[in-house]
């Protein structure tokens, strides 16, 4: 039984199908993936900048071992 | 909308996943380098010596029989420790090794699988029974270290632990039979 | 989905009781081995715990969340029933006995030997036959997958497979392989052991057959989490995928390159010398490649949706996205844990600088952040979008929802961040009691107890899981019907064979199996290791 003032997690109603208009797609291509370059981008330099950085000031500083 | 657009917006895509996977393929590629060139230059390493030894026998005789435990300097002056790693105990359970001189350390065990570390250092291995785990390496600093069992080897691992004591030049002495014991503290 | 949703829903019933069950286990031995549980339990009840949350978490709740997902895709990702139902149910009670028959022993602390079960440490032989039926019921579904995989591809002859499906069956391919290991150490190693048939035991062998098993294990966990991202994750957003063909890739390149990686868990071992450790880690560097596609694509994916949404300029997009939709919340926090998983992975596998950190805190921490991070808490999301399909019902309310993966990344990064400190400072693995007396654990002391607090928020965002699955399975409101599976920018309507199957890739695994564990394997036939005795814990 479902009233129409009971709400429902993850989609509301009106947005049940979630129609992607292609136009509107089409637009949004255009900029896409700059953001995500940039976001993962920044993300997999950090973790290289991250690991050089433990690499030379922690392993390398505790001595040779092999 | 005709398929000519739809096909070099897919091939664009691909295009901007191939950049993507090359600029990070050039990140990886650059890391891995880094570890290339120290481990060649600085002798860093791994510990893989790979040499057997028969777990049942070893405590009967040759180089891990108990008088030949713990740290030994021969003529040459180079320093080898030798110890013991066996349900719940690392024999000596405590070792003397020089500050900034390198150091060969050597470890077996009769029993099951145990490892160790030595805090503040990059000394690790496994000890595995049927092999001779050997470590090489330079003490930094002196300081008195743990080296705790800490691999699983049974109900009583967490009370397996040792201690190094890492001695400056002056203060690392051995006797006439080239060995060297932990100061009493 | 007629009897195929109670399929589905059994097995997530298994796996996430278990979840619970080692979520309890795992704060109690957080406590006991803090400062404030000093003189709390005995060696003897921690690493029986400690067997039994890794057993569960590790081998429970993840095959069994996996061959429900798997059943769920099968017949949702293809339109068509699932073939072999019998057969299914029948590989759900051998794998349910498994679990009972390990377990049996576990609590009588016959098996104290904790889920990776190095030998000579040898437990009762009812432990490990219970492991072998499990995985043997995980078998059963690999080969119904394929079986549904090579119907559908009959009755939709040229068509592409449906992602989802692709992904699962490029995991239940890549299972098939990865269990070869274990198996044999098992079948022809341990249990002969635990039956006292044979005295000794070569542990360098077992040690290796093991590792073939243990990394790829974690990526036969990790890709039903992509099969989410890629599938489930831009419909949610309100958005495309923005390549299927990448999702394809990502997922054979798991399957290539999972596999011949696993002497990266041997990296301290001294039965293996460096050149076969260096090949492993080129190797490994390799398997980090889909990974980085993958968080290239999805947030590309999630970029069109934040944008669709209004989002402008280099960042407003993420704002812009629906972040009130679980799915979409969890793939958020999904992704800062893999960054910092991911980071110490990649230290993980650096050759020599694996002596930092080897068997430190620093290697729990690493797991339990990406496992129990990334991959477990799109586990919850998953659940959350494919029980009310099954159920025929919907959640009430987002909210709690949202509160308990709020609650699950915050435990798991207030639990795991110190530890990482800890494995640095030297603070080593599987104790049941630190000497807070000595100088140096002294001073670890205070951060034990921060990962401690982390711990206890899991517990309680794993008990309001439980709840939020509960409430939904009683609820009133019946389900909507909503799509699942996410559009593609450009829906494949032709993909090449390679990209559609999986024989050439089998070939690839075989090759470079033999390459990186071929002579590492042999050298133990051609020259045994000197054998260790068995040691009996039971």
């Amino acid at each position: 039984m479902v009233s129409a003032d009971q709400p429902s997690a993850g989609d509301v109603p009106s947005e049940a199908a979630d129609p992607v208009d292609e136009a509107a797609l089409a637009a949004v291509m255009r900029v896409v993936p700059l953001g995500a370059a940039v976001l993962a981008g920044s993300a997999v330099a950090l973790l290289v900048i991250g690991y050089l950085a433990i690499y030379l000031l922690v392993f390398l500083a505790r001595g040779m071992v092999g | 909308m005709t398929d000519h657009p739809a096909e070099l917006h897919e091939r664009r895509i691909l295009g901007t996943e191939l950049l993507w996977a090359f600029g990070v393929g050039v990140l990886i590629a650059a890391t891995l380098s880094v570890i290339v060139f120290t481990a060649l230059t600085r002798d860093i390493n791994p510990p893989s010596n790979v040499e057997r030894i028969d777990p049942k026998t070893l405590h009967l005789s040759g180089e891990f029989a108990e008088q030949n435990l713990g740290t030994t300097v021969t003529a040459d002056g180079g320093v080898t420790v030798r110890v013991i790693a066996t349900q719940f105990m690392f024999v000596p359970r405590c070792i003397a090794v020089p500050r900034q001189r390198r150091v060969t350390l050597r470890f077996a065990t009769p029993d099951v699988v145990h490892g160790l570390l030595i805090t503040g250092t990059n000394v690790n291995t496994m000890v595995v029974p049927g092999f001779v785990a050997q470590v090489h390496t330079e003490f930094p600093r002196s300081a008195d270290l743990l080296m705790p069992c800490h691999e699983y080897c049974g109900l009583g691992h967490s009370e397996m632990w040792a201690t190094v004591q890492v001695v400056p030049e002056d203060d690392f002495k051995p006797d006439q039979d080239g060995r060297v014991s932990c100061a009493q503290r | 989905m007629r009897n195929a949703e109670r399929l589905c829903l059994a097995h997530f019933c298994v796996a996430f009781a278990a979840f619970l069950g080692a979520a309890m286990l795992g704060a109690w031995q957080m406590w006991v081995r803090s400062p404030l549980g000093a003189n709390i339990g005995t060696p003897g009840q921690y690493f029986m715990s400690v067997t039994a949350h890794g057993v569960a978490m590790a081998y429970v709740l993840s095959t069994f969340f996996i061959m429900g997902f798997g059943y769920f895709v099968a017949v949702t990702a293809l339109g068509r029933p699932l073939p072999g139902k019998v057969w299914a149910w029948a590989a759900f009670w051998m794998a349910v006995l498994g679990v009972v028959m390990a377990l049996v022993p576990i609590l009588l602390g016959q098996a104290s030997v904790l889920f990776t079960f190095y030998p000579p440490l040898t437990a009762s032989p009812w432990f490990y036959i219970g492991l072998v039926l499990v995985v043997a019921g995980s078998w059963v579904w690999c080969v119904l997958m394929l079986v549904a995989m090579r119907a559908w591809k009959r009755e939709n002859p040229g068509q592409p497979v449906p992602l989802a499906m692709f992904g699962t069956v490029a995991n239940a391919v890549m299972w098939l392989w990865t269990t070869v290991g274990v198996a044999v150490e098992l079948v022809f190693q341990v249990i002969p052991a635990s039956f006292g048939l044979v005295q000794t035991v070569d542990a360098g062998l077992a040690r290796t057959l093991f590792s073939w098993t243990l990394h790829a294990i974690v990526y036969f966990w990790l890709i039903p989490a992509y099969i989410a991202f890629y599938t489930m994750v831009p419909r949610a957003a309100g958005g495309r995928l923005y390549s299927d063909t990448m999702g394809r890739v990502t997922f054979i390149l798991f399957l290539i390159y999972s596999l011949p990686v696993g002497m990266h868990h041997l990296m301290m071992d001294p039965q293996h010398g460096n050149g076969w450790k260096f090949i492993q880690v080129l190797l490994t560097a390799f398997v980090t490649v889909p990974t980085l596609l993958t968080i290239f694509t999805i947030s590309a994916s999630l970029e069109i949706a934040g944008r669709l949404r209004g989002g402008r300029g280099l960042f407003g997009w993420i704002a812009a996205l629906p972040w009130e939709r679980p799915t979409v919340l969890a793939a958020g926090l999904a992704f800062v844990m893999l960054g910092f998983g991911g980071f110490g992975g990649l230290i993980n596998m650096g050759y020599g600088m694996n002596a930092m950190v080897h068997n430190t805190s620093w290697v729990t921490a690493h797991f339990h952040l990406i496992f129990g991070g990334s991959v477990v808490i799109m586990y919850f999301a998953i659940a959350y979008e494919v029980w009310p399909r099954l159920a025929g019902r919907e959640h009430p309310s987002p909210a709690p929802l949202r509160l308990q993966l709020w609650l699950w990344f915050l435990g798991m990064m207030v639990m795991t961040l110190p530890w990482h400190w800890l494995g640095l400072q030297g603070q080593w693995r599987r104790v049941a009691n630190f000497n807070y007396a000595d100088p140096i654990i002294a001073g670890w002391g205070p951060l034990v107890v921060v990962s401690l607090g982390g711990g206890l928020v899991l517990l309680a965002s794993a008990l309001l899981f439980v709840r939020n699955l509960a409430v939904l399975h009683r609820s009133p409101v019946p389900t909507l019907q909503r799509p699942l599976y996410a559009l593609a920018v450009h829906p494949p309507q032709r993909v090449p064979a390679a990209l559609n199957g999986f024989g050439l890739w089998n070939v690839l695994v075989l090759i470079l199996m033999l390459l990186a564990y071929g002579y590492p394997l042999a050298q133990f036939v051609i020259a045994p290791s000197p054998a260790a005795m068995v040691h009996r814990v039971n």
